[in-house]
């Protein structure tokens, strides 16, 4: 390992200590957790899996059986064990980034702040920490993701290709869209990578047709319709109703303009949900910090990315890739990908993978801009590091974003919990469960008693990062 | 030669905004672990201002260990405003404008008898708040001196600041 390397994995694991200090300021959530919680732990293990097998919309048996496992192993402990967790979940997502990008010289290693505050910055990653469901599956299969790209980039070697199948079944298994990690595989094959193989890639290719036959075929489990939630279009959301009302017989329109506007959101960071928030809030002569400087750095580091594919387009061309250009084709294919399964609902966590793939390319397009532009006299290099400090301030503002986001949210979280009676009025049914009411005394415990609200910020300068 | 440099301030250039942006989280992280949290205006202070800052975990804890929701206290003078400085939890939650708040303080039986009701919903409809006003009174109509609950408690808070 060279002192670059070295350094950047030092860095990162800073990184990982500021996120994992708000991390873990963060409670377990009413909404979306202290439910799932509740029915997880009913029965068996066994017994929960085989249940979600037989569900309307949604198979997720593994991703159920992390939370029943996790509630097992606390014994009780639940902050401790869901939130530390979720840190650990950060730190391996932040190890395997730069087991990717590779940081070996000064130009790769000084990439390395870029690449994670695009990381953590990116609005497609809040959600898969301000969230938890109490297991985040969407973090899941970013990691997954990566762990996927580091087997297909390595040596060719047997289990790899088996730890790719194992990893494609779990990821799938646990929510919907693990299904892009067969995406990985198969795009770094078509650029060359080797670390599966050819009959390794075609059991990726198996393995959803299979799982594609077991969910539609066999157990007629569906995927949500226009129904199921209310979703973003144009500059506001609509609910179930206006949904249906607007393209229930003709849904492909719509569907449309969820794949387009997740491409946008990837590459943009606009429209958001599906909504043009800055847009209109532009139009309302009322934009906000924040939306100036999301939309600048992803503006930027999607230019340098083009500009990255522009310059290698003859190698390209020639079917010959070097390791960053199938990061950049892998990223490129993933958020094709992502878009695609984004047809029916388009939301900014669901996106994660391809906003984690978009950190990576945007590391790799820096790192080969500044090695391009390391010829020129300093004079000349005056306008390319003013751009590079443009894009950097960006993105850093967008990475403590992401931190005052956290803090947000745990206000957020402590205040359902003081008012989870009203919640509960609302959904009686989590009650009736037996060893409901201990649980949400001990939750209830851990957000407001033991875990109680830090100090409240005050201050102009959080409407900058209000996101 | 060139390249070195040229090369090193193309990193640094690259690197620095974040590099600080990181120091300035951890700083900040390791002042609020220090007890110095920078930029907040503090933790509440007792009861009656855990509501008027909105803050209904902390209330809950708060009563959770005894604090008095129907107990006079001192508040800071920007949690409710200058005029409105002693105030109990109930009535600070009318100044929250969140029902949910006085809902909760109701739930804990902080609402002890009638005329603490009376008092309540009369302050109510001097601040002005129809939806709390509709928790308070069920719907019913009830009779107030216009402006008498909430010159009580501007007198209460003026005394105080007398006092002092």
């Amino acid at each position: 390992m060279t002192r670059w390397a070295k350094l950047s994995y030092a860095y990162a694991a800073l990184v990982a200590v500021g996120v994992a200090y708000f991390l873990l300021d963060l409670p377990i959530q009413v909404s979306d957790c202290y439910g799932n919680m509740v029915k997880a732990a009913k029965g068996t293990l066994s017994q929960l899996v085989a249940s979600e097998f037989h569900q309307q919309s949604y198979l997720r048996p593994l991703g159920w059986a992390q939370i029943r496992i996790l509630l097992d192993l606390s014994q009780g402990r639940y902050f401790e064990w869901f939130r530390w967790w979720h840190a650990v979940q950060i730190v391996l997502l932040f190890v395997l980034f730069l087991r990717l990008v590779r940081p070996r010289t000064l130009a790769s290693a000084a990439v390395v702040p870029l690449g994670m505050a695009a990381l953590i910055g990116m609005h497609t990653f809040a959600g898969t920490v301000r969230e938890s469901m109490p297991v985040n599956m969407f973090l899941m299969v970013l990691i997954c993701a990566f762990a996927a790209t580091d087997l297909a980039l390595g040596p060719p070697r047997l289990w790899r290709s088996i730890a790719a199948a194992l990893l494609l079944v779990f990821a799938t298994l646990s929510v919907e869209s693990g299904i892009l990690v067969a995406v990985v595989f198969v795009a770094a094959y078509l650029v060359g990578a080797r670390g599966v193989s050819r009959v390794g890639v075609a059991m990726q290719v198996l393995l959803v047709i299979g799982y594609l036959v077991l969910r539609f075929g066999i157990l007629h489990i569906g995927s949500p319709g226009l129904e199921e939630r209310t979703s973003g279009f144009g500059f506001s959301r609509l609910d179930p109703s206006a949904l249906i009302e607007k393209f229930g017989t003709h849904p492909l329109p719509f569907y449309a303009y969820n794949i387009a506007s997740s491409l946008l959101s990837i590459v943009v960071s606009e429209p958001r949900e599906g909504v043009w928030v800055a847009t209109r809030d532009f139009l309302r002569g009322d934009t906000r910090v924040f939306q100036v400087f999301n939309i600048v750095a992803s503006a930027l580091g999607s230019a340098l990315i083009v500009r990255y594919i522009w310059r290698r387009r003859r190698e390209w061309l020639a079917r010959r890739f070097d390791r960053s250009d199938q990061l950049v084709f892998i990223f490129l294919a993933m958020a094709g990908a992502n878009a695609t399964v984004s047809f029916a609902y388009t939301k900014d966590m669901i996106l994660a993978t391809a906003g984690g793939f978009y950190a990576a390319a945007l590391t790799v397009a820096a790192r080969d801009f500044i090695e391009s532009m390391s010829g020129l006299s300093l004079a000349r290099a005056i306008a390319p590091m003013l751009f590079l400090v443009l894009l950097s301030t960006t993105w850093a503002l967008r990475a403590v974003n992401a931190h005052m986001g956290l803090r947000i949210a745990a206000v957020k979280v402590r205040t359902e919990w003081a008012y989870v009676d009203s919640w509960l009025k609302e959904n009686p049914e989590v009650l009736s469960e037996p060893g409901a009411a201990e649980m949400k005394r001990h939750l209830q415990d851990d957000a407001v008693r033991i875990h109680p609200l830090r100090p409240k910020l005050a201050g102009r300068w959080l409407e900058w990062f209000n996101d | 030669m060139t390249d070195t440099r040229t090369t090193t301030l193309l990193a640094v250039s690259v690197a620095t905004p974040i590099v600080l942006a990181t120091v300035a989280v951890l700083a900040f992280s390791g002042l609020e672990i220090a007890g110095r949290t920078p930029s907040a205006i503090g933790p509440p202070r007792n009861i009656a201002e855990a509501v008027g800052m909105g803050a209904p975990s902390e209330v809950l804890r708060l009563l959770d260990f005894g604090d008095d929701p129907n107990r006079v206290l001192s508040v800071r003078r920007e949690i409710i405003s200058s005029t409105i400085t002693r105030v109990t939890a109930l009535e600070a939650a009318i100044w929250s404008h969140h029902r949910e708040m006085m809902e909760l303080l109701d739930r804990r039986g902080a609402i002890v008898d009638g005329d603490t009701r009376q008092h309540l919903i009369c302050l109510t409809k001097d601040v002005g708040d129809a939806d709390i006003l509709a928790y308070l009174s069920g719907g019913r109509e009830v009779e107030c001196e216009q402006g008498r609950a909430l010159a009580m408690v501007e007198e209460r808070s003026r005394k105080s600041e007398q006092e002092r």
